[in-house]
């Protein structure tokens, strides 16, 4: 393993070349280029803005659009990190049969180029921010860490699934398809209060469903990007939920998970140059 | 003493699936029914490269060439055994494998370089390098989609072969692009040989081996079946070869040739000769029933199939008569012009006018030429040096 790491090491000039690529060819032969990776979450913002404003508006929190955007930007930068890595290594066969790389360096690139749109969109959204004169709490402090253990989550998710889609193709599609029925399940456009005004009736449940709900590792993420950024105490209180046994369980899960996933990856990408 | 390469006991078994099956679905029902084939594509490979040596491997298709060489660069791990390396190495397995059509020329120039382990500093040195030796300094800025297939093959050449690894793999890829560019990449492959680097080099044209390599190495459904000095292991496959597919004969067998045999100066049968001896090819023959004036003839091909010499009784404008029963055709050949290599003689007898073979004999015998004299072609020319 210690080898596998040095060789990756090793390697890192072309991991960041590989990266870059992912960027530069995402965005080759568009004539606004880069620029769409701005448009993107402006457009978003635009567009909900007039919708939660004016058509479906939210009473008991101000500012919806921008609860909204905490959790889905996230949420958009996780899944289509795991949509451009689960197809990484089949796609790239070509290169896998005729030239030897650490084949990890494909999903890691594919997840490098999402962290950069990522941190794109976090721009334009904190510049909106900005003009309406958000009021942040001492929270936001902490967005480098939550970056950190989605990035952490993601990765692992992705190498995983990497790997496991050269050995059954069943996978790129089943991750589709499972990515949005996790989107539903993971609190961002609607609140942990309307989660848990489900069972007001049946008080005992709550607590039971919410914890099965929270194992969710997506959920746990959500809310803390919510927690950070939206600052509910001020414009939502019904936002306001955060669960440290959760945030504790999904940090060392997700690092565990990369771990396994990482393993799981090295072990078979000894055959990736047969089985394409 | 550290080997550049060195591999120990390397087999490689592929399992032929009868079916390919990638669906959950099929695998679920199929569950343990799926059948295969164990196919050993390598079987205990030992071979030892010592720094600084241009290592040739040859054999026919399917005897397991490439599958080494991918083996060698940690794309396909061996089943058993254990290959090390030491040194960085770039492989030219497919001549620009992971280029980007959406980027220039120049884009690609860095990341290609990087996928084969070079880093952008090194890459900068040798930037105006690469360029000149892919001859595109006209289109370096223009997107690779736009590039010929020559252009690509030019590139990725250019790039593999500049940035200086310690161990430069080659399959097969001297056989693209003009000859010109040919004899520009064996210039560069000597070029890389007096800097002291490792080449192990596949290929199918065995004679570029001997100019190039050091050592040989014949595989042959996975195993090796000769190793040792170029000149002994290519002449070794041609044998090989020819025996597997290229003597045949045919003809209406009115005259049957009877036996071919081959006679040195002593008058000894013989398959070696030396350059300027002489040569008699006798051949034996029988009758089924009476033939007016048949003509017979022979002539001796290298393996590539250029005539060194041939002719018949009706060039030597002689007439046979009428043949009947059997007999002998003895041809007496003066002096033997032929250098080394190794030779086939075909014997044949047909009519005056060519529409009647009776009997081909195509490649039939095969004799080896040995010299003592080191010029270089097929024949030798008694040449003498003035100097004024």
């Amino acid at each position: 393993m210690i080898e596998k790491y040095r060789d990756l090491w090793l390697h890192r000039e072309l991991l960041w070349n590989m990266t870059v690529k992912e960027l530069k060819v995402k965005y080759k032969r568009s004539v606004l280029g880069f620029v769409w990776s701005f448009m993107t979450p402006m457009i978003m913002l635009a567009v909900f803005s007039l919708v939660f404003t004016f058509l479906a508006k939210n009473q008991d929190m101000h500012w919806f659009v921008v609860y909204l955007m905490c959790g889905l930007l996230p949420w958009l930068f996780f899944v289509n990190s795991l949509m451009q890595s689960v197809g990484s290594v089949v796609a790239n066969a070509g290169l896998v049969k005729k030239v030897y790389f650490p084949r990890e360096i494909l999903p890691i690139a594919a997840v490098g180029a999402n962290i950069f749109h990522f941190v794109m969109q976090m721009l334009v959204f904190f510049v909106f921010l900005l003009i309406i004169q958000w009021h942040f709490s001492i929270y936001i402090l902490l967005f480098p860490l939550v970056l950190l253990l989605e990035i952490v989550l993601a990765l692992g998710m992705s190498l995983f699934v990497a790997a496991a889609n050269v050995y059954l193709r069943d996978v790129q599609h089943f991750v589709e398809v499972a990515t949005m029925a996790w989107f539903w399940l993971t609190p961002i456009v609607y609140t942990m209060a309307t989660f848990r005004n489900m069972f007001s009736s049946h008080p005992q449940m709550a607590g039971v469903f919410t914890r099965i709900y929270l194992l969710n590792p997506m959920t746990n993420i959500a809310l803390m990007w919510q927690y950070i950024i939206y600052n509910p105490h001020r414009y939502g209180p019904s936002a306001a939920y955060i669960s440290l046994w959760g945030i504790a369980y999904t940090t060392v899960g997700s690092f565990l998970l990369l771990f396994a996933a990482y393993y799981y990856f090295t072990r078979s990408e000894r055959g990736f140059a047969e089985q394409i | 003493m550290d080997y550049a390469v060195e591999i120990n006991d390397v087999s490689k078994m592929f399992k032929l699936y009868h079916e390919n099956v990638r669906s959950l679905k099929e695998k679920v029902l199929l569950f343990r029914k799926r059948g295969y084939e164990r196919f050993w594509a390598l079987e205990d490979i030992n071979i030892k490269v010592e720094p600084g040596e241009t290592l040739g491997i040859i054999g026919a298709n399917g005897s397991g060439k490439s599958t080494l060489l991918k083996c060698i660069t940690k794309i396909l791990y061996p089943t058993t055994g254990k290959i090390i390396t030491n040194g960085s190495i770039a492989a030219l397995l497919e001549l620009g494998a992971g280029f980007q059509p959406d980027l220039t020329g120049r884009e690609n120039i860095y990341l290609n370089a990087s996928i084969l382990g070079f880093s952008r500093k090194e890459v900068d040195k040798k930037f105006d390098q690469i360029v000149a030796f892919s001859e595109l300094d006209r289109f370096i800025d223009n997107h690779v989609r736009n590039y010929s297939s020559g252009m690509h093959i030019r590139l990725g050449f250019a790039i593999a072969i500049n940035v200086e690894p310690d161990i430069l793999l080659i399959d097969e890829v001297l056989s693209v692009g003009d000859e010109a560019f040919q004899r520009k990449c064996l210039e560069r492959i000597e070029e890389i040989q007096e800097a002291g680097k490792t080449i192990i080099f596949v290929t199918h044209n065995v004679e570029v081996t001997k100019e190039i390599c050091s050592n040989v190495v014949m595989l042959d459904h996975g195993h090796i079946i000769k190793s040792g000095n170029p000149r002994d292991v290519v002449n070794y496959y041609h044998q090989v070869m020819e025996t597997t597919e290229e003597s045949s004969e045919r003809g209406s067998r009115q005259i049957e040739i009877t036996g071919v045999t081959l006679f040195n100066e002593a008058d000894e049968p013989a398959s070696d000769f030396e350059t300027g001896q002489s040569m008699k090819i006798k051949v034996g023959y029988r009758t089924s029933e009476p033939v007016t004036d048949p003509v017979f003839g022979f002539s001796i091909d290298d393996y590539r199939g250029f005539t060194a010499y041939g002719t018949n009784t009706m060039l030597k404008e002689m007439e046979l008569g009428t043949v009947d029963g059997e007999g002998f055709v003895q041809f007496n050949l003066k002096s033997l012009p032929m250098l080394g290599g190794r030779y086939l003689v075909s014997v044949a007898v047909h009519s005056r006018d060519e529409r009647t073979v009776y009997h081909w004999l195509e490649r039939h015998v095969a004799f080896n030429m040995h010299s003592d004299i080191n010029d270089a072609g097929m024949l030798y020319v008694p040449t003498e040096v003035e100097i004024s």
